[in-house]
């Protein structure tokens, strides 16, 4: 009667109906919290995509004309002294572990370009490890439903033959 | 004898615990790890991308800028990745060790309370 539903990540397959609903519950639960650190993950990537495509729009703004240009620069959150562009051609970008290089603005662009193609193949790729834990999740609790109810239908005719032979 | 084996349960049941404690805190320590790697070996392919010449390196230290040589800036980030790298491992190690003796623990606890459960059984029959 049993559907072998086979859960598996590739590494190992389990036959769930095999499993004891104390593990299964178990496998649930993992199963829950993995799903949450993947949905966290997913968001902060789309912050820093986020982040990234906006360094590269700005730069679009600073164009060889704007050289000598006045700019508010700010000291703190409420406060700004009045500066001047003094180089257009080039900007200083963090690299990340505190690095900072500088660049021209189309390499400095092409960085910015290269880092939302990296964090987007990064978004896809725990995107498809998200669906493939939901369908696991969604086979386990198949599972779980399936033993519950074959539980109940048991514990029926356990009545139904005791209370014949009585 | 029921009292005997609540006592070894509970004992067993915080050994268990403890290392319970001491994986997670690994397990979160490496995660860490595995980040700054990534950080790092992004950096690393930032920099063998740049050009000798095309454009100065600087290093964040406290609030201001150093100015760096590349072939330096390279030097240290192949350092630093070495050594993420090697404690990535070690934790590994760790983990795996944590691992075998986590299901230990979890195979006397099973065993400690079928045992407890014989025993209550004995206890109200005799």
């Amino acid at each position: 009667m049993s559907v072998s539903q086979s859960g598996g990540e590739g590494m190992q397959q389990i036959d769930l109906t095999k499993l004891a609903f104390p593990q299964l519950t178990q496998l649930k639960n993992q199963l829950d919290s993995e799903l949450g650190v993947v949905q966290d993950s997913l968001q902060t990537l789309k912050r820093a995509q986020v982040k990234f495509q906006d360094s590269k729009e700005s730069l679009d703004k600073i164009t060889p004309s704007s050289q000598g240009n006045p700019i508010m620069v700010p000291l703190t959150d409420s406060m700004y002294v009045e500066g001047k562009i003094a180089d257009a051609d080039k900007v200083i970008v963090d690299i990340g572990t505190g690095f900072y290089v500088e660049k021209s603005i189309p390499d400095a662009q092409d960085y910015f370009k290269r880092r939302v193609a990296f964090v987007t193949l990064q978004m896809e790729k725990l995107q498809f490890i998200g669906t493939e834990k939901m369908k696991i999740r969604e086979a386990i609790i198949e599972v779980m439903e399936m033993k519950l109810q074959a539980l109940q239908a048991q514990k029926k005719a356990a009545a139904s033959v005791a209370s014949s032979s009585s | 004898m029921v009292e005997e084996v609540q006592k070894k349960l509970e004992s067993e049941l915080n050994l268990f615990k403890q290392c319970q404690k001491e994986y997670q805190k690994t397990l979160n320590s490496r995660q860490l790890l595995s980040a700054q790697l990534n950080e790092n070996e992004s950096v690393q392919k930032e920099l063998e991308l740049m050009k000798d010449g095309g454009g100065e390196v600087y290093k964040l230290i406290g609030p201001i800028l150093v100015k760096q040589e590349l072939e330096e800036a390279k030097q240290n980030i192949k350092k630093r990745i070495d050594y993420i790298s090697a404690e990535l491992k070690r934790h590994d190690d760790t983990i795996a060790t944590l691992d075998t003796k986590q299901d230990g623990h979890r195979e006397n606890l099973t065993k400690l309370q079928q045992q407890f459960q014989q025993e209550q059984v004995a206890k109200m029959r005799g």
